[in-house]
């Protein structure tokens, strides 16, 4: 792009500069090349022509001007046609003018206006990202403001006066020039800080407390109504971004040696600094408020200065800082470049972008974009020809030197990377190890317990005296037990216990004429055998008793104690012929009185036995009485016809102590629940299997 | 917009931008000026492109004075105009020993002239008067054409912290100046209250066209 063919955007000549009513001002591209004030002059004036019906001799005394101030320019860049250019003018005439004419769009018809504003209306539903900022979190601001009651109240009207204001004018039907709307946000700025500073109603409130009312005012009127006012269809903000983008992506060979800026590209330091500030650059498209987007600016600028003052030593120039930016503003390449400036430009308060910090960056980003946008082979300090081909992508640009130091830059980290993973890898292996040998302590801890478990039980044998429970009392729990019972899952639980009742009902029995202590605690030992070792044949049986009457399989230790008592005498022998593999290693013989001071559960059975032992001797005799009805090995029938009526209340009292003593031993569970379901405990058989099942 | 501005609020915001060649010590001036005046703890070391200074003016109002550094290089002479919109005043520095930069100053001041007209105070700044022997821009050049174009004239050494703080002070009173000119002329707007300002004020400021070949502007020089 050559110097004669620059877009009007950044005029570079004295002439291009001035306002073309020459009047002294300087103009802007967007204004046709005329100051603000002319434009909005000439502006009226044609308003107020059209309206009088006289079109055509302002169109065509506008179509001169344009070419007037286009002399210079016309770049293709410029040309990209407007799509409603393209509707209304033929192709030759908009390469004339290429200026957004706010005239091209008076001669429109009611018509095409409609469907432009449909158009714009869809596409700012396509956008629809700006959710409606929650009225209540302002309110909340405004409540927090430190001004007098009053001015609170002054400021929510003049903020609903403009919001109305401008929506007013958004929805009109009328033609509609940005710079009218600007103005007129301008002047109620102008009259809001007036009103901040002079009015009576914030007459107690200090400078700053006056500062941050105007900033309120501005925010929330600019956040609420963010959507109008960004990127209007009515401008050509968003064909300026489309360009600037597309320019920025073929100045992609840029580097910062053609700006002649301090960025070391190879320095990861300096490379980290270059991505925050391009994260905070792209982040200005975020923000809703022009004052949050000015912040960003900011903090972008700062993280430049940063890295200029680590490369030059020493606080940054405007002369270093002004070609970093704009290294970083290529390298960055933000999205929607001028509809953020401009709607800053427009639309916050005029003096925010004229001093303070803020300003300044703001100032220094928009010479960044001008710089971008004109940039041309002298200005990077190349041959045109050269920057052509490089433009083009004809030439692809790359300097070997730095080409290597990029690569070399690029392996450093792969090698970095590769150590950090090598690390990873060795605190991964480090941690799996400790997890199997964590993983061998627990067996083995588990080996040990078993071990000591069974030494200690070993050591000290329980000897249980059996507990005679008067028949009649048993078949009584029994009953009851049906009775309530009757319910369905009961039933069924009997029933599909009925089954294997049956089946093992010999074994059973077998085990139950036991009626020694020594054949409970054969049992007993059976089961914590059978939790290293489960003995299938005996887990089915504590399955059934156990759920049937209490879905409870842990209760079932107690009828096991119960059984030898109410089975009475039967041969033990049998027992022992079934079970003798699993029996035989271990000794059986549990003693009471030995264990006592080992073991809490054995102390409480010792009292327990104790107390109730007026108890086991009448169940001794009553045992029997009716050894074969009490046992649930009978089936069924014989469960329903043991009923005898009596009260279930007498029964809990004798069978608490065994339930207690009996599960210390065999795993461990909380001993208190027994006493709940001591009566129905003479119904199960074998409460021992059941418990090493579970 | 400068009045705008300055009615908003009583703090008046005031902002100069330094122009010049690369290399002419812009920077070096506005760091001299920071750190003589603060501790330099207090300065933001990080960058010297963008200052500010709070004074007090002889009317008891607080001012805050805003420079802007620009970017010197040829390259980006064309964004000028970004910068010093709606900038109040301006410092034009060059260097003595550089007749180069002189020129560069030249088309600052015709570029300030045509698109600020009376609107902005320029003082042009010779720097590096520690370099007396290889100076290639007399005193006199220097001065006579300050004079025709309605500025004034300096020369300072920032290495040797000579006549620095001077720039800033007078560019203060300058723009202090021609802001209340401003407001005068807001309310009565008589053609003459040029002279009514000349009779008033001891620092006079010359205005634009009207000094070219005038005496109105000529006092302020004299005695720097």
């Amino acid at each position: 792009m050559s110097t004669a063919a620059r877009p009007p955007a950044l005029r570079l000549g004295q002439q291009d500069l001035k306002c073309r009513a020459s009047c002294g001002y300087y103009g802007t591209p967007q204004n046709d090349g005329l100051c603000s004030k002319c434009f909005r002059d000439r502006n009226d004036k044609q308003r107020k022509m059209l309206k009088a019906g006289d079109m055509q001799p302002i169109l065509s005394g506008s179509h001169s001007h344009s070419h007037a101030s286009v002399s210079s320019g016309g770049t293709s860049d410029r040309r990209s046609p407007q799509h409603f250019q393209v509707r209304e003018t033929p192709k030759k005439q908009v390469d004339k003018e290429p200026d957004t004419s706010t005239l091209q769009k008076k001669k429109f018809t009611a018509v095409l206006q409609k469907t432009l504003q449909a158009g714009a209306q869809r596409i700012a539903q396509q956008r629809g990202y700006v959710p409606d900022p929650t009225e209540s979190q302002f309110v909340k601001q405004l409540q927090k403001l430190r001004i007098p009651d009053d001015g609170k109240r002054k400021l929510k009207s003049e903020i609903q006066r403009l919001d109305s204001e401008i929506r007013k004018y958004m929805n009109s039907n009328s033609s509609k020039n940005i710079d009218e709307l600007s103005d007129a946000v301008q002047n109620t700025y102008t009259k809001v800080a007036d009103i901040v500073h002079n009015d009576p109603r914030f007459e107690i409130a200090t400078n700053e407390d006056r500062e941050s009312a105007i900033d309120f005012f501005e925010k929330v009127v600019m956040t609420q109504n963010h959507k109008f006012l960004f990127s209007p269809y009515f401008t050509t903000d968003e064909e300026s971004d489309m360009k600037v983008q597309k320019r920025i992506r073929q100045l992609s060979w840029i580097t910062s040696k053609h700006l002649d800026c301090s960025i070391d590209e190879v320095n990861a330091e300096a490379r980290d600094l270059v991505y925050s500030a391009i994260s905070e650059l792209v982040g200005i498209d975020s923000y809703y408020s022009p004052q949050e987007k000015l912040q960003c600016t900011v903090r972008c600028c700062r993280h430049i200065f940063e890295l200029l003052k680590r490369a030059t030593g020493g606080p940054a120039s405007a002369d270093d800082f002004l070609p970093a930016l704009i290294f970083v503003v290529l390298k960055a390449n933000p999205v929607r470049l001028h509809s953020n400036i401009n709607f800053v430009t427009r639309f916050t308060n005029a003096s925010r972008v004229m001093s303070g910090e803020g300003g300044y960056y703001f100032t220094n980003l928009c010479s960044a974009i001008a710089f971008i946008e004109n940039l041309n082979g002298e200005s990077l300090g190349i041959s045109k020809e050269e920057f052509d081909a490089l433009m083009s992508g004809q030439q692809p640009f790359s300097s070997p030197w730095e080409s290597a130091l990029m690569a070399c830059e690029s392996l450093h980290l792969i090698s970095e990377n590769m150590k950090q993973m090598e690390r990873l890898q060795k605190k991964n292996g480090d941690i799996s190890s400790a997890i199997a040998a964590f993983e061998k302590e627990l067996i083995e801890f588990q080996l040990e317990v078993t071990e000591r478990v069974d030494t200690v039980m070993a050591k000290a044998p329980l000897t249980l005296l059996p507990i005679k429970t008067p028949a009649f009392l048993i078949s009584q729990a029994r009953a009851q037990l049906l009775h309530e019972g009757e319910a369905g899952h009961y039933q069924a639980n009997v029933l599909s216990g009925g089954h294997s009742l049956t089946v093992h009902s010999g074994m059973v029995k077998a085990s139950i004429p036991a009626e020694e202590s020594g054949l409970a605690l054969k049992d007993t030992s059976i089961s914590s055998i059978g939790r290293l070792s489960p003995l299938p044949n005996l887990q089915q049986p504590d399955n059934l008793f156990a759920s049937p009457i209490f879905n409870y399989a842990a209760f079932d230790a107690v009828s096991l104690l119960e059984e030898p008592s109410s089975g009475g005498s039967t041969d033990v022998l049998m027992l022992g012929a079934e079970l003798q593999g699993g029996l035989t290693n271990i000794n059986y013989d549990f003693d009471l009185s030995d264990q006592s001071g080992e073991n809490s559960t054995a102390e409480e059975a010792k009292l327990n036995l104790e107390e109730f032992d007026p108890l086991a001797q009448s169940s001794a005799t009553a045992a029997a009485v009716e050894p074969e009805t009490s046992l649930l090995d009978t089936t069924m029938d014989s469960l329903i016809d043991s009923d005898v009526p009596g009260s279930c209340v007498s029964l809990p009292s004798p069978l608490k102590p065994e339930v207690a003593n009996y599960r210390g031993f065999s795993n461990f569970e909380i001993p208190s629940i027994s006493c709940n379901t001591g009566d129905f405990s003479s119904l199960g058989h074998d409460a021992g299997p059941s418990e090493g099942h579970k | 917009m400068s009045s705008r501005r300055s009615r908003s609020g009583p703090t008046l915001n005031f902002k100069a931008v330094l122009l010049g060649e690369g290399c002419v010590g812009k920077t070096s001036l506005v760091l001299r000026y920071m750190e003589d005046k603060f501790n330099p703890q207090h300065l933001s070391t990080l960058q010297a492109s963008f200052v500010t200074k709070k004074v007090t003016l002889p009317d008891e109002r607080r001012a805050q004075l805003n420079i802007w550094d620009t970017a010197g290089q040829e390259r980006f002479h064309a964004l000028g105009p970004i910068y010093y919109r709606g900038s109040d005043g301006a410092l034009l520095v060059y260097d003595i020993t550089d007749h180069d930069s002189f020129q560069k100053v030249k088309s600052w001041v015709r570029e300030l002239k045509q698109m600020r007209g009376t609107e902005i105070s320029l003082i042009i700044v010779g720097n590096k008067t520690d370099l007396e022997e290889q100076r290639a821009i007399s005193y006199a050049d220097a001065f006579h054409y300050a004079q025709t174009v309605g500025a004034l004239y300096l020369e300072a050494s920032a290495k040797e912290n000579e006549g620095v703080a001077e720039i800033f002070e007078l560019l203060t009173h300058l723009m202090l100046e021609r802001l209340s000119q401003r407001e005068r002329e807001t309310e009565p707007a008589s053609p003459l209250r040029l002279q009514a300002l000349d009779a008033d004020d001891a620092v006079s400021v010359s205005d634009g066209e009207q000094s070219d070949g005038t005496g109105t502007g000529q006092r302020s020089c004299c005695g720097i």
